[in-house]
């Protein structure tokens, strides 16, 4: 797999996104983020956690100002040259997301969608290389052994890791995972966790990770990034918040809902 | 007033369901005396029936096997054709006709399918014997479009009930439009849309079999005939026939579908 | 690479199977009904020359439409009317909950399939030759034809409702037919009312071609224009009937969605 470490940069420049309701889900955000980087991203629901990553990849559109994927502005409008970014940036759902009819392997040959050609894509002929790199990144979480099997009979840890298979396949420069272990039992979340900082650290694929939980947030984080409605309001290093901070980031006190291992709270 | 509401609001419902009976029996009788079915008429129906009924016996089976079972292959034929050909139009319009996918394009494709299911096959086979000549073609053909508009409003159902989660990951990959329906909605959808097909296939038959009246081959023509000139020996032999074949048709088909639905 | 499984084979005999099964069975077919595009496309011409003579329809027919119109919609009423009645115990006894005894269940599920064999217009033609040419031949028809179609639907509908009630009626006593009525009708009232609209529907789409074996309605005089190969008159009807068929539908349609 090819080591991207010299990719991924990401910059936001006086961005905003209001959705057509009203609501405001991206307020005056500028924020630069380097190759190689593992952020996480914290707030309450509704702070602008998802909005933040899916403007990178194009899901949500801007309503002023730009994002950049490795200096070229992420394409405002569908087509062609979205889809081109857009396989450059894998994306983790926090419900997976995967075609439960399918085999763990077509699942994760629907990373290799934007890199063959689209006839052989429609006829579902994979040419060997592309079978190779997503048999590979099923490897990289190990579930290499559920290569056959029908994606419903997974349990959501297993679902989870052919969702990051998926995503790897790409071979992407970034990783978006939106909350991606929100419905996830505590020893499975922490296994997803290891899963996505290792990769991090041995492919030097940028990775944003949304999260809820504070606890995990200080655990896994290298840097961590705090949005209340929509506006950047902590940036800075997972070794040196405070729960001072998070009390900022959230604008309340918070309770055992907000961490997954109740002992670390207080 | 308003403190009786609660007490008011099922002696309304009773009215209601009275009124409608009232008007059911009210359009019953008028259409009893407009067809002048009257209750003299009326009483003589079961002689008639088991008068006409013991000349059914015996079935005359060799006319049954010579003549009868040819012409329910051309009707099984017939159908057949016709369900692969509204199969193949239904697929992409039930894709089209999805309100979740194509808003603005869904309602055009459910006026089509509409005005296609209003059809009786019979009147389209009327208008496509004359065109393509005589015979089963002119059968399958009508049917095929006939079944499109069903099929294409079932298809669009199904395709609007699936999980939208997966076209959302296919689209964040970089596949395209087209292939997100490729692999996030076909594996989703299919299973339920082929047992929507033989569902169809078992009712195209029972449409094909009546085809025969206008001319576009099956059985339909025969029994229309053997009643005709009154040999009803023969026309047992036809029911008889037709019965057993769609049994065991609906049996197998049934089976199949069950099988996909949960496989 | 140690833990990778090799990818299992296809069942090749089921696949090979299944794709023989489909392509013999269609080539049988398309060879049986003498499928051809080129006689499809030779034929064209004959085609358009028949659209041009159906165009424009003759309006000036469209009064001598109303009578035999309104006797296929009496014929549609007396049809839903009399099967739906006939069809209760036909239902009631096919419903493995509510049935008297194994016996009963099983010589009515199967007259109940047998009677969903026979397409409607089979029917027609056979109370056509029973009773004489008419309106009431078809009413017959559709009688029977509604039976097949509400009891398979309703009596799967009454298998699976609330088991409390028709047992809490016979355990004060009740009758088997008390049970029926007062324990398992109610509940599947609302089923049987959409279902009986849904065969109102079908039976005016079938009333429309009765008369093309001479079981009375508007196919009656369709038949005679297509034999005189009235083509303007033909598409006059059709048109007819296809509006009045959109409307009852759209019409039956709005009363069962706002039962549900």
């Amino acid at each position: 797999m090819d080591n991207n470490s010299n990719q991924g940069s990401i910059r936001f420049s006086d961005a905003n996104i209001v959705y057509p309701n009203g609501t405001v889900g991206m307020k005056d955000l500028n924020l630069e983020i380097k190759p190689g980087e593992f952020v996480v991203i914290v707030g309450s629901s509704g702070a602008g956690k998802s909005t933040l990553l899916r403007a990178i990849n194009g899901l949500n559109k801007m309503t002023s100002g730009t994002v950049e994927v490795d200096g070229e502005a992420v394409p405002q409008k569908d087509g062609r040259e979205l889809r081109l970014l857009r396989k450059r940036v894998g994306m983790i759902f926090q419900d997976f997301r995967l075609v439960k009819r399918l085999t763990v392997m077509s699942n994760v040959l629907i990373g290799r969608l934007a890199h063959v050609p689209g006839w052989r894509a429609m006829l579902n002929l994979w040419p060997a290389h592309d079978k190779e790199v997503a048999m590979k990144a099923l490897e990289r979480v190990s579930i290499t052994e559920k290569a056959w099997v029908k994606a419903s009979q997974l349990s959501g840890g297993q679902q989870q890791r052919v969702g990051i298979a998926r995503a790897l396949a790409q071979e992407p420069a970034i990783i978006l995972a939106d909350e991606p272990v929100a419905s996830l039992d505590p020893v499975t979340t922490h296994q997803i966790m290891q899963d996505l900082v290792r990769i991090n650290r041995e492919l030097g694929i940028t990775t944003l990770v949304n999260l809820h939980f504070l606890d995990l947030a200080r655990k896994y984080g290298q840097r961590i990034i705090g949005l209340r409605f929509g506006e950047l309001v902590y940036d800075g290093s997972a070794k040196t918040v405070t729960d001072e901070d998070f009390r900022d980031i959230y604008g309340r006190d918070f309770t055992e809902d907000d961490v997954l291992d109740e002992d670390v709270v207080g | 007033m308003s403190t009786q509401t609660g007490l008011l609001q099922p002696q309304k419902r009773i009215g209601w369901a009275t009124w409608a009976t009232f008007i059911i029996a009210a359009l019953f009788l008028w259409s009893l005396i407009a067809i002048e079915f009257s209750p003299g008429r009326m009483i003589q129906v079961p002689a008639q029936v088991a008068r006409v009924l013991s000349f059914f016996y015996p079935a005359d089976m060799a006319y049954g096997w010579s003549a009868v079972l040819p012409a329910i292959m051309e009707s099984i034929q017939i159908a057949w054709i016709g369900t692969i050909i509204a199969a193949i139009l239904s697929l992409p319009l039930a894709l089209f006709g999805a309100r979740t996918l194509f808003p603005r394009m869904a309602r055009l494709v459910k006026l089509i399918s509409a005005t296609a299911r209003a059809f009786p096959e019979i009147l389209l086979a009327i208008y496509f014997v004359p065109i393509v000549g005589l015979g089963a073609f002119a059968g399958a053909l009508a049917i095929g479009i006939s079944s499109v508009g069903m099929l294409t409003k079932l298809g669009a159902e199904v395709v609007e009930s699936i999980d939208f989660g997966p076209v959302e990951a296919v689209e964040a990959s970089g596949g395209s439009r087209i292939l997100a329906l490729r692999y996030a909605v076909v594996p989703q959808v299919l299973p339920e849309i082929v047992a929507h097909w033989l569902f169809r296939f078992e009712l195209n038959i029972r449409a094909s079999a009546v085809l025969g009246v206008v001319g576009a081959g099956g059985v339909g023509g025969v029994l229309l005939n053997t009643l005709r000139y009154r040999h009803f020996e023969k026309a047992a032999a036809v029911l008889l026939l037709t019965i057993i074949v769609v049994l065991v048709i609906d049996m197998v088909s049934g089976e199949i579908r069950r099988k996909i639905i949960r496989g | 690479m140690s833990a990778v499984p090799a990818k299992p084979p296809r069942n090749w005999l089921a696949w090979g199977g299944t794709i023989a099964f489909l392509v013999a069975m269609t080539w049988w077919s398309a060879h049986g009904i003498g499928f051809s595009l080129t006689e499809l496309l030779c034929n064209l011409a004959g085609g358009s020359r028949l659209l041009q003579e159906s165009w424009p329809p003759d309006f000036a027919f469209l009064p001598r439409l109303y009578e035999p119109f309104m006797e296929t919609i009496n014929i549609a009423i007396i049809g839903t009317v009399v099967g739906g009645i006939l069809s209760i115990p036909v239902a009631v006894l096919a419903a493995r909950n509510l049935t008297l005894g194994r016996v009963t269940w099983f010589v009515d599920r199967n007259f109940m399939n047998i009677l969903r064999t026979l397409p409607d217009l089979f029917w027609a033609m056979l109370f056509a030759t029973a009773v004489g040419f008419g309106p009431v031949a078809g009413a017959l028809a559709l009688s029977v034809f509604t039976v097949a179609v509400i009891s398979k639907l309703w009596s799967e509908s009454l298998e699976a409702i609330d088991m409390g009630m028709p047992e809490a009626v016979r355990a004060v006593g009740g009758t088997w037919l008390q049970m029926v009525q007062f324990g398992a009708i109610p509940q599947g009232l609302q089923h049987y009312v959409s279902y009986a609209l849904y065969a109102f529907e079908l039976n005016v789409r079938a009333s429309m071609v009765l008369g093309l074996v001479g079981a009375g309605g508007i196919g009656m005089i369709l038949e005679v224009q297509r034999a005189n190969f009235e083509y303007e008159r033909v598409s006059m009807i059709i048109l007819a009937v296809l509006v009045a068929v959109l409307i009852i539908e759209q019409i039956s349609e709005t009363i069962r969605r706002r039962l549900e």
